[in-house]
C-alpha cells in the first residue's frame, strides 16, 4: 500500500517537475524540494515495513562453492604429474646444457654431437615410437610433445630444433606411416644411436603456402621422381632420413627419402637465426624414391601433418619468449637510470606486462589446439588462430627484448639479440605471416 | 644387495625463499618443491651401483606429507625400484625422529647399504645419517666423494678439511654423499613413464612404532640482514687504513 501511494504521488510530482508550467508560475524550486523530501521519507517507510528476515537454518560455517568435480578440459591448463616430471627433467637439461652452449652452437652453426647424445639419454625419441616397435609410447601425446618443445626452446631454440627434428619424423611415421614404412624406419629411432632425421616443407618462393608446393613428385612406374628446392631444412647436411613435402597429381604428399639418395644435395645459406639447427636449403634434382615411400595410405592427412608441425614451432616460440621474459624482468629491476630501476618507468613496465599477457595468450591458443589434436578432434581452425597470433607476438617479444636492454640488447654480449634472431624464424617457417 | 635411499622434499634450490610475515618459518605457499640435491646424488650413486651389477634393489624412502610422493616418483624415474612414504602432516620433523623411522625401516627391510644426502638444503642439519648409524650400530662413511663396494666391504673416500680420507666399512653401512660424488642424470622420459607403475607403499609412523614428536621448538625465523652497499675509496692508503682500522683484517 505504502509503495503504491508513494509511487503515484512521486509519479505525479515528477511529471509536474519536468513540465514548463512550473517555470512559468515560478514555483519550480518548491515542487522539486517537495519531491525530494517525499522520496526520502517514502523510502524510509518502505524499508521499515517490508519483509523481515529470519534465520531459517543454522550454519556452522559459511557455505562456499567448491571447484566442480569434473572439468571439461577446456580451461583446465594443469599438467599431469607425469607431464610435470617430464617438464622438470627437460627444463633442467635445457637450462643447464642447452643455455650454456647456446652461444657456441649459434656461432658454429651446429648443435654439438655431445649435446645430441645427452638429449638422446632423455629418451625423447622413445616417446614418439610405439611400444610394439621398441619405443615407450602408448597413446597420442600432442600436448606432452608441445611441452617438451617449449621447455627445450626455453634453453635454446636453435639446438631445440636440432633435437626435435628427428622426433618430428618419428611422430609422423607413428601417426601415418604404413605397416611396412613403420617396421622399416621406426625401430631405428628407438636404437641407441638413432638416425638424424628432418622434415622439409618450406620453399624459397614469395608468399610460400605449404598447400601450394612448387616441389613436384612425378609418378614414373613404381617410383616417384622429385624435383624442387626446399628452404630452412634443419640438420640438412647431416640427416640420414628426410620427410619431404611435394606436389603430386592428387594433391600434396610427403615422401620418405633416405640420406645419400642420388640427386639430393644441400646448400650453404644458414639463415639469420636458429643457426644451431644446421638449417640449409635442400636441393632435389630427379630424386627417385620407390612409390612405397610415399607416407601413409589414403588416411594420410597433409593438413594435419603441417598443422602439427606448426604447433611444434609455436611451442618452441613460446619457450623462447619465456626465456626473454625471465631475462628482462631481473635486468629491468637492476638496471638503473635517473637514480632508479628502469622498471619504475611505465614505458618499460608496460612492455613487460604486455609480454606476460601475450605469452599467456599464446599458450592458451596453442595448448587448446594441441589438446584437441590429442583428443582426435579437428584442430585446424585452432592451430591457425594460434599460429597467426604466435607469429605476430613472438616476434614482437623478440624485438622488445632487445629494446628493453637498450644498447646492451644490440650487442653479442647479451643473449637477447640471439633470441631476437631465433624468434624471427617463426615468421617464415611454414609460410610467412601473411598466408 | 639391497640399498635404502632416504630422500627429502625441500624447496627447489633455484627458489629465492622468503620468511613468513609472522616469522614462524619459511613461506612455502606456491613455492616450487624438489628433491634435495644431495639426495639426488645419493639416488644417482645407488643407480650407478645397480648398473655395475653390485646392487639388485633400490628402495627410496621419505618422511613427509602426501605431496612428497612426487619426489619418490622422481627417485623411481631416476632408477629406484620401489619406494616407501612414511606419511605425516607434521611440518618440521627433526633429524632424530627421521633417524628413528629409518632405523625401523632398516630393521624391516634389512638393506646392505643406506645411502643418503649429507644434509638437506632447507634445514642444513647434517645429522640424520650420523644419527641413523648411531641408532643401528652400523659403521658410517660421511661426506663421500667416492664409493667402492668390494668383498663385503665398502670403501668410502671422504672429503675432510685437510684432504681426502678413505675408510673401509663392513656391510651393512651408512654412507652420506657430498657434492662431488657424482653428477645426477636427467630422468629420461621412458623411465618417468615406467615410474608410474613402480610400487609406492604408504605407512604411518605409528605402524613403525615411532613417535615423530619434536623435542625442539622453533621460536623465530628471520631473513639474514641485508648486505650494505659497498663504497669507493680514493686511494690505496685509505683502503689500507680501512682494512686495518675498520675491518681489522690486516
Amino acid at each position: 500500500m505504502a509503495r503504491d501511494a508513494v509511487g503515484y504521488a512521486l509519479g505525479a510530482l515528477n511529471r509536474l517537475a519536468s513540465s514548463d508550467f512550473l517555470d512559468r508560475v515560478g514555483i519550480r524550486k518548491f515542487i522539486e524540494r517537495l519531491a525530494y523530501t517525499l522520496t526520502k521519507t517514502g523510502f524510509r517507510l518502505i524499508t521499515t515495513t517490508a519483509r523481515t528476515f529470519k534465520a531459517t537454518q543454522k550454519l556452522d560455517k559459511p557455505a562456499r562453492l567448491t571447484a566442480p568435480g569434473q572439468t571439461t578440459g577446456l580451461f583446465d591448463l594443469n599438467v599431469t604429474e607425469e607431464q610435470q616430471m617430464i617438464r622438470d627433467s627437460v627444463k633442467s637439461f635445457a637450462t643447464e646444457v642447452l643455455r650454456e652452449r647456446a652461444e657456441a652452437a649459434d656461432a658454429a652453426h651446429k648443435t654439438d654431437d655431445e649435446v645430441i647424445d645427452q638429449a638422446l639419454e632423455l629418451g625423447l625419441n622413445f616417446f614418439a615410437v610405439p611400444e610394439s616397435l621398441g619405443g615407450a609410447a602408448s597413446e597420442r601425446s600432442a600436448v606432452t610433445n608441445l611441452l617438451i618443445a617449449e621447455d627445450l626452446a626455453y634453453g635454446d631454440m636453435g639446438q631445440a630444433v636440432a633435437i626435435l627434428a628427428p622426433m618430428g619424423v618419428a611422430n609422423a611415421l607413428t601417426s601415418w606411416g604404413t605397416a611396412e614404412q613403420q617396421s622399416k624406419y621406426l625401430p631405428a629411432f628407438a636404437d641407441e644411436k638413432p638416425p638424424r632425421a628432418t622434415i622439409a616443407i618450406t620453399e624459397p618462393h614469395p608468399l610460400f603456402d605449404p598447400c601450394q608446393l612448387k616441389t613436384t613428385a612425378r609418378k614414373d612406374g613404381n617410383e616417384y621422381v622429385l624435383n624442387g628446392t626446399k628452404a630452412l631444412v634443419p640438420l640438412a647436411a647431416e640427416a640420414e632420413l628426410f620427410l619431404v613435402a611435394a606436389a603430386t597429381d592428387d594433391g600434396p604428399a610427403v615422401f620418405i627419402i633416405e640420406g645419400g639418395t642420388d640427386g639430393l644435395s644441400c646448400g650453404e645459406d644458414n639463415g639469420m637465426g636458429i643457426r644451431a639447427s644446421g638449417q640449409r636449403p635442400l636441393l632435389l634434382e630427379d630424386v627417385r624414391v620407390p612409390a612405397a615411400n610415399r607416407l601413409g595410405n589414403s588416411d594420410f592427412d597433409y593438413h594435419q601433418f603441417v598443422d602439427l608441425g606448426t604447433l611444434a614451432w609455436c611451442g618452441m616460440a613460446i619457450g623462447a619468449c619465456q626465456g626473454v621474459l625471465d631475462y628482462v624482468i631481473p635486468y629491468c629491476n637492476e638496471r638503473k637510470a635517473f637514480g632508479e630501476p628502469i622498471s619504475h618507468r611505465q614505458a618499460v613496465a608496460f612492455i613487460i606486462a604486455d609480454m606476460a599477457i601475450e605469452l599467456d595468450g599464446m599458450r592458451m591458443l596453442v595448448y587448446r589446439a594441441a589438446s584437441r589434436a590429442e583428443q582426435g578432434k579437428s584442430f585446424q581452425r585452432e592451430a591457425h588462430l594460434a599460429r597467426t597470433f604466435v607469429k605476430d607476438k613472438a616476434m614482437q617479444i623478440g624485438t622488445d627484448g632487445v629494446q628493453l636492454l637498450g644498447g646492451h640488447g644490440f650487442t653479442h654480449e647479451y643473449p637477447v639479440e640471439r633470441w631476437y634472431r631465433d624468434l624471427r624464424a617463426i615468421g617464415v617457417v611454414f609460410g610467412g605471416l601473411h598466408i | 644387495m639391497k640399498v635404502l635411499v632416504p630422500i627429502k622434499r625441500v624447496v627447489d634450490y633455484n627458489v629465492k625463499v622468503r620468511v613468513k610475515a609472522d616469522n614462524s618459518g619459511v613461506d612455502l605457499a606456491n613455492v616450487k618443491m624438489a628433491m634435495n640435491p644431495f639426495c639426488e646424488i645419493a639416488v644417482e650413486e645407488a643407480v650407478r651401483l645397480k648398473e655395475k651389477g653390485v646392487v639388485t634393489e633400490i628402495i627410496a624412502v621419505t618422511v613427509g606429507s602426501k605431496a612428497a610422493q612426487e619426489q619418490l616418483r622422481t627417485a623411481m624415474a631416476l632408477g629406484a625400484d620401489r619406494s616407501i612414504l612414511v606419511e605425516t602432516d607434521q611440518e618440521d620433523v627433526q633429524p632424530l625422529a627421521v633417524a628413528k623411522v629409518l632405523k625401523a625401516l632398516v630393521e624391516k627391510e634389512s638393506p646392505d647399504l643406506v645411502i643418503l644426502g649429507k644434509q638437506a638444503i632447507d634445514g642444513d642439519n647434517s645429522q640424520t645419517g650420523q644419527m641413523l648409524a648411531a641408532l643401528t650400530g652400523m659403521p658410517q662413511g660421511t661426506f663421500a666423494s667416492e664409493v667402492v663396494v668390494a668383498d663385503g666391504k665398502v670403501n668410502v673416500t671422504r672429503e675432510v678439511d685437510g684432504g681426502l680420507q678413505t675408510v673401509a666399512l663392513d656391510l651393512p653401512a651408512v654412507v652420506t654423499t657430498d657434492l662431488r660424488l657424482n653428477e645426477p642424470r636427467y630422468a629420461s622420459l621412458p623411465n618417468i613413464m615406467k615410474a608410474k607403475k613402480k610400487p609406492l607403499e604408504t605407512v604411518a609412523p605409528g605402524d613403525l612404532g615411532v613417535d615423530l614428536a619434536s623435542s625442539t621448538k622453533t621460536l623465530k625465523v628471520e631473513p639474514p640482514a641485508e648486505r650494505q652497499a659497498g663504497i669507493k675509496v680514493a686511494s690505496v692508503e685509505e683502503l689500507v687504513d680501512k682494512l686495518k682500522n675498520e675491518a681489522k683484517v690486516i
